[in-house]
């Protein structure tokens, strides 16, 4: 499982991988973090005939995070941004990144590598249109900004152009004092999720006063859950309207059947995720302590008898 | 595919890396880095993975290829002092880097604690996950000397091994950590 | 005098393999490089089922770097060159062997159909892509129950190569009139991987000095895989070296003999050069053998109060496009592995290979005897519903008991007569529930249901079979730096096999461990072998290394009276020195000496196992997480504690994966899905519990170590116990498990199958007569 052949080469700003994406034509590729590509790659399943690099642009690697918004280069490393602190609203990235694959692939996959890449199943994605996403795209000679619930076309598909490069992403802070969370399921550790959820909630006196849910694995993208929102929104955010709301995301999955998964196994799944972001998120308004289903540092669940030290 | 042969491309004269030799279809580069403390310059074809150019051009062959596609880990050396799967990055992306394989653990002779742990605790039975392990291990107890058994399950997760069932690995590595925090 | 070496044996001596292999010094085949060598990449079928009507290789011959490409008409006599059967024949096999590349059809896909050489590897598999097969597609034969549909083989009409009946005691017919209850079942199990994480390589020369034909890469059954080399490339066994370097993992499928083994070579003597050859993880997952594909029917007649009487199956196995080197070994054992540990009264059974266009199987890790556990185990889980008793109860009431011991199992006129050596099954039932706490695991249960967890408890009991004759040789020599050498026939895949028979090579001579060391590698070394599975690396060439061991010493003694001009019993032996009464001494080195022994037993060990484990579903997700695993197993004898609990823990966790995780499947055009590690599921740290493992030894009186074996032990349990603890936190009746794997989709759609009553899709059926 080798590559095939191309030729490479690196480049030092934006606007020389432009240029160089416009020479190359549609067989040119970016080459950022690789995580996803040079497997691609090795499979044969990409064939560019030309690779840039741009994992030497300076002044793509940052995180910045003020009031009213967290901005990210394309070009930071997962590892980065999982090392970072973040205020409360952005939980739900605290809580997603450690999930995207493994230790090792996050120092070297990318913030912009994981959302240009839009494998359907991706985290940072759904991070995108759970905190409304505008995403910076440069090409020759122009600028553009596109929202995140535009961007994302079908599985691997945006709304990129050939010689376009996302620069930067910056994430809409929730209102002041929301609270957010992210669930997912994947069948082993750092797998790709059969489905995940983000949620955002915030509660003025009991009622719902803003809502946010994004999920991956219930359709060819990533997508925004206007339904289950709507359901949501000005509710008390009880249990039954957190399972209506929870219900009326599973229903829009139009998922179909995978050897990995059946449709139906993937809806309920994705029902159940919901249910548990939102529960986990409207815990954080009123203050009670939600366990996590899965991820990081949970208590082990094997028993302390024999268990070695 | 036809444009980029061409010499006279705008392309052509500003590719960097420079392309030393051309064969067949292949660029040819050359490599300069630090390869377990020395300097070394290795020529490859640009598609060449890093783990190749190390099993093949360095002449190290304890990074091992189980899968080819970032999934099991055999292949983890540290970058820059971080550990990452050398079979999904190129070998030209080391270009000024220091790298550090399995042979490079140990110059003197004497066993790095992480490799006499995993001895002393029987963590490895064919081996071959082992080098992978090892350097995974060590680039996250330089990183993290402090590191929780929580987050050392959550780490060690990231690789393969189809012989021991995991847990002498656990105790190997924990045990080298308290070790190193002598 | 010197004070006698602590014996080693038993003992937990850390391995001596480890120095090389934590320093990344290994040399795998991969690692081997030779002067010159150019680089193979076979060329493989897409198609699963089709007419080869021509192979072109003009394209790849021109590109450049290719050094050559061959496809089946250009290998001589190629279609008499049919990879034979090792073990277990079977009617019509010898019309479903394969030869080393497709001739007229292709019948899998990953089958074999050209071989290129290049001058590197990336090279090769630009050149691979170059060559084209014009096909004329057929439609496959993907069911192993589907009768008719597309023949494989011409001369095997009905698609099945073959069968084996096993039968004993009282006519079941009989059985089942008489009995209270009738449970019939019909079961599916998945196929399988081996996955070992080193794909596999050859490397091949023809010494240009010595005219020999050396291989790097073999291992498992090198001598069996020599003779079959040299008969294929019409040369006399002895211009054949077979060498086997460090080995990333075997677990049954490395080692066979495969199409590779013949064309890797041939190339060699062809080119005139060193060929390499390395298999990419892609290839393995379509290449390697397969395992485990079965649907078996099983109905089992029994008293109202969980006595057993009979039982009666059918399996079929998958076998996939073609008969391999294991023949219906995998089938077979099923069929032998069905009655366990207990009592019955009489049984028939038929096992029944069946070609389908798919990978081919072979032997993987308890091969037969995973299969034949879960389906009873299941079984006896689900009777033990039904008649209202504790799963541990059923098992207790039928578990033959220690006097019964030796206990002859016939299976036929034409199948072998099993027996049942040493052991006491019933106490070590009774020690693992304790070790496991099994009454408070109950409680805990029913506190944890109370609060709506699903949460399971399952038990299996199971009998592994280890120390397969028919014989190992052995040849040790007294090295002049005072260390032994023992040459042994087996092989490592990994296992410890150098550290475990230098400690019986140790003890015998009386020296310690790190004087003794222990060669296998090549087929020069020692002149025949039967080779490492069936987990006899340890019992049979551990006791061929007793007697080159013994015979070392006499001849030791004698050499030695010889020496000081006395009589043998004037002579003392202390370790490696032959002392005379008055006080001469000469040691074994300096007497170069050196001895070859040859053991021969042709009975098999059964040693008694049993598993427990609990595990919590996910209601939400379908997740199944194993909480606890407790194992109990009778080895016989551990000659490396440290090795024997490797062996147990690994074989556990690879059986959890398997049934939890890992999944070959094949869409309806034979095009098999898992091809990568992301689609086939390997467990990570994350899925696997802490394996508590504990064993008793009640030695094997059929070697001469006592072992019994302990590589396939800690598997054969798991498919079973883990399935059962499913159906236990599933379903109280603990019907509705009887297919695996049990993965998350699955698990979803038993819940929603248990909660509604009677659970729909099961086709079990219990009768009261």
């Amino acid at each position: 499982m080798k590559p095939p052949p191309f030729h490479y080469v690196r480049c030092s700003s934006a606007a020389d991988a432009v240029a160089l994406l416009s020479e190359g034509g549609e067989d040119a590729k970016l080459l950022a973090g690789g995580q996803s590509l040079v497997p691609l790659l090795n499979f044969r399943l990409a064939r560019p005939s030309l690779l840039v690099d741009i994992n030497h642009i300076e002044d793509l690697d940052y995180v910045r995070e003020d009031e009213a918004e967290l901005c990210i280069g394309a070009l930071t490393r997962q590892a980065t941004l999982e090392r970072t602190s973040l205020r409360s609203c952005w939980d739900a990235i605290a809580e997603a990144v450690p999930l995207i694959g493994h230790y090792p692939t996050r120092f070297r996959g990318t913030v912009g590598g994981s959302i240009a890449h839009a494998d359907p199943s991706a985290e940072i994605p759904v991070l995108c249109l759970g905190y409304g996403a505008r995403l910076t795209l440069v090409g020759a000679g122009n600028q553009r900004i596109v929202v995140a619930d535009d961007f994302f076309l079908g599985p691997f598909m945006t709304l990129i152009e050939p010689s376009e490069i996302l620069t930067d992403v910056c994430l809409t802070a929730p209102p002041l004092g929301a609270s957010t969370a992210f669930e997912e399921f994947s069948e082993r550790h750092g797998d790709f999720a059969l489905a995940s959820v983000f949620a955002g909630m915030q509660l003025i006196d009991g009622v719902c006063s803003w809502v946010r849910i994004a999920a991956a694995g219930v359709g060819p993208t990533p997508v925004r859950a206007a339904a289950a929102e709507a359901a949501l929104l000005g509710s008390r955010a009880s249990d039954a309207d957190l399972r209506e709301a929870a219900a009326a995301l599973a229903s829009e999955c139009s998922i179909r059947d995978d050897f990995h998964c059946s449709a139906k196994a993937r809806s309920e799944i994705a029902n159940e995720l919901a249910l548990r972001a939102l529960t986990r998120a409207r815990g954080k308004q009123v203050g009670v302590a939600g366990r996590r289903s899965e991820g990081l540092h949970q208590p082990s669940s094997e028993s302390s008898a024999g268990e070695d030290n | 595919m036809e444009q980029m042969s061409d010499q006279d491309s705008p392309l052509r004269s500003r590719t960097d890396p420079a392309v030393v030799a051309m064969v067949g279809s292949d660029d040819i580069v050359e490599v300069t880095f630090e390869l377990n403390g020395t300097a070394t310059t290795l020529r490859c074809s640009v598609r060449w993975t890093l783990a190749d150019m190390l099993r093949e051009k360095a002449r190290v062959t304890g990074t091992h290829l189980g899968c080819e596609h970032g999934v099991c880990g055999a292949c983890t050396v540290i970058v820059d002092g971080e550990p990452v799967r050398s079979c999904v990055m190129l070998a030209v992306q080391v270009e000024g880097s220091s790298v550090r394989t399995i042979e490079g653990l140990c110059p003197s002779g004497e066993l790095h604690p992480v490799q006499r742990a995993f001895h002393e605790s029987h963590a490895l039975q064919c081996g071959f996950c082992t080098p992978g392990f090892i350097m995974l291990s060590v680039g996250l107890l330089e990183r993290e000397p402090d590191a929780s058994k929580g987050r050392i399950r959550d780490v060690l997760s990231s690789n393969l091994c189809r012989c021991t069932g995991y847990r002498p690995i656990l105790r190997a590595v924990r045990s080298a950590q308290r070790e190193m925090s002598q | 005098m010197l004070a006698a070496e602590p014996k080693s044996v038993g003992r937990p001596v850390l391995r001596k393999e480890d120095n090389r292999l934590i320093k990344g010094l290994g040399c795998y085949v991969a690692d081997v490089n030779r002067p010159d060598q150019v680089y193979a990449r076979i060329v493989r079928s897409q198609v699963a089922h089709a007419k080869l009507l021509g192979v072109h290789l003009e394209e790849a011959r021109a590109r450049p770097g290719c050094v050559a490409a061959f496809a089946a008409t250009d290998i001589p006599d190629i279609a008499q060159k049919k990879i034979p059967v090792r073990i277990t024949p079977s009617r019509l096999d010898q019309f479903a062997l394969q030869t080393p590349l497709a001739v007229d059809k292709v019948r899998y896909v990953g089958e074999p159909i050209a071989v290129v050489v290049a001058t590197d590897p990336y090279v090769a598999e630009d050149v691979a892509e170059d060559v084209w097969a014009e096909m004329e597609e057929l439609p496959p034969h993907l069911d192993p129950l589907s009768a008719g549909g597309s023949v494989l083989h011409e001369m095997v009409p009905d698609n099945i190569v073959g069968d084996i009946d096993t039968s004993n005691g009282e006519d079941v017919d009989g059985l089942f009139r008489n009995a209270d209850v009738l449970l019939h079942q019909r079961f599916s199990i998945h196929r399988h991987s081996a996955a070992p994480l080193e794909p596999r390589g050859l490397v091949a020369e023809a010494d240009p000095q010595t005219g020999r034909l050396v291989v790097w890469g073999p291992t498992k059954v090198k001598h069996f895989n020599k003779r079959v080399l040299a008969s294929m490339l019409d040369l006399p066994d002895n211009r054949i070296l077979l060498i086997e370097p460090d080995v990333g993992g075997g677990f049954g499928p490395r080692g066979e003999f495969y199409p590779e083994d013949f064309l890797i070579p041939w190339l060699a003597l062809r080119l005139k050069r060193p060929v390499k050859w390395i298999e990419d993880r892609a290839e393995n997952f379509v290449a390697l053998n397969h395992s485990r594909e079965h649907v078996i029917d099983l109905t089992i007649a029994a008293q109202s109060d969980g006595t057993l009487l009979g039982f009666r199956c059918t399996d079929w196995c998958s076998v996939g496009a073609y008969v391999r080197t294991t023949g219906l070994t995998v089938a077979k054992l099923v069929g032998l592995h069905l009655s366990g540990p207990y009592r019955w009264r009489g049984f028939s059974s038929k096992v029944i290979g069946v070609l389908t266009n798919k990978t081919p199987l072979g032997t993987y890790r308890g091969p037969g005897e995973v299969e034949a556990t879960f389906v009873r185990e299941r079984a006896l889980d689900i009777l033990a519903a039904k008649l209202g008793l504790d799963p541990t109860d059923i098992r207790r009431r039928n578990l033959i008991p220690a006097e019964a011991l030796p206990y002859r199992v016939e299976t036929g006129p034409r199948s072998e007569t099993l027996e049942y050596g040493s052991g006491n099954y019933p106490a070590m039932f009774d020690r693992l529930l304790a070790n496991a706490g099994y009454q408070e695991l109950k409680d805990e249960q029913a506190r944890r249901r109370e609060l709506g967890e699903a949460v399971g408890i399952g038990v299996a009991c199971f009998l592994d079979q280890g120390g397969i004759g028919p014989f190992e040789q052995a040849r040790v020599v007294a090295e002049v730096d005072g260390t032994f050498t023992g040459y042994v026939g087996v092989a490592s895949v990994g296992q410890g096999v150098q550290t475990a028979l230098a400690q019986i090579l140790a003890d015998e001579i009386g020296v310690s461990v790190d004087r003794a060391r222990i060669l296998h590698h090549d087929t020069d070394s020692i002149e025949d072998g039967m080779g490492a599975y069936a987990s006899r690396t340890t019992s049979v060439g551990g006791s061929a290394l007793v007697l080159a061991a013994r015979q070392l010493k006499d001849n030791a003694r004698r050499a030695g009276a010889q020496r000081f001009g006395v009589a043998e019993h004037e002579v003392e032996l202390r370790a490696d020195e032959v002392w005379a009464r008055d006080g001469r001494v000469v040691t074994f080195r300096a007497l170069e000496c050196e001895a070859s022994a040859r053991f021969e037993t042709s009975a098999i060990d059964f040693s008694f196992g049993s598993v427990l484990a609990t595990v919590s579903v996910d209601r939400g997700t379908g997740r199944v997480r194993v909480e606890r695993y407790v194992g109990h197993y009778d080895v016989g004898r551990a000659v490396n504690p440290l090795i024997v609990r490797g062996q147990l823990e690994g074989g556990a966790a690879q059986g959890i994966g398997g049934i939890l995780l890992e999944e070959l499947a094949y869409d309806d055009r034979g095009q098999p899905l898992c091809t990568s590690f992301m689609d086939y599921m390997l467990p990570t740290l994350s899925e696997v519990p802490y394996i508590e493992t504990a064993w008793s030894e009640f030695p094997s009186e059929d070697n001469l170590i006592g072992a019994k074996g302990a590589g396939e032990a800690g598997i054969i349990g798991s498919m079973a116990v883990i399935a059962n603890a499913v159906a236990d936190a599933l379903d109280p009746d603990r019907m509705v498990v009887t297919s695996t794997p049990l993965r998350a989709d699955r698990v979803l759609g038993l819940l929603r199958a248990s909660s509604s009553a009677p659970p729909h899709g099961i086709s079990s059926t219990l009768d009261s007569t």
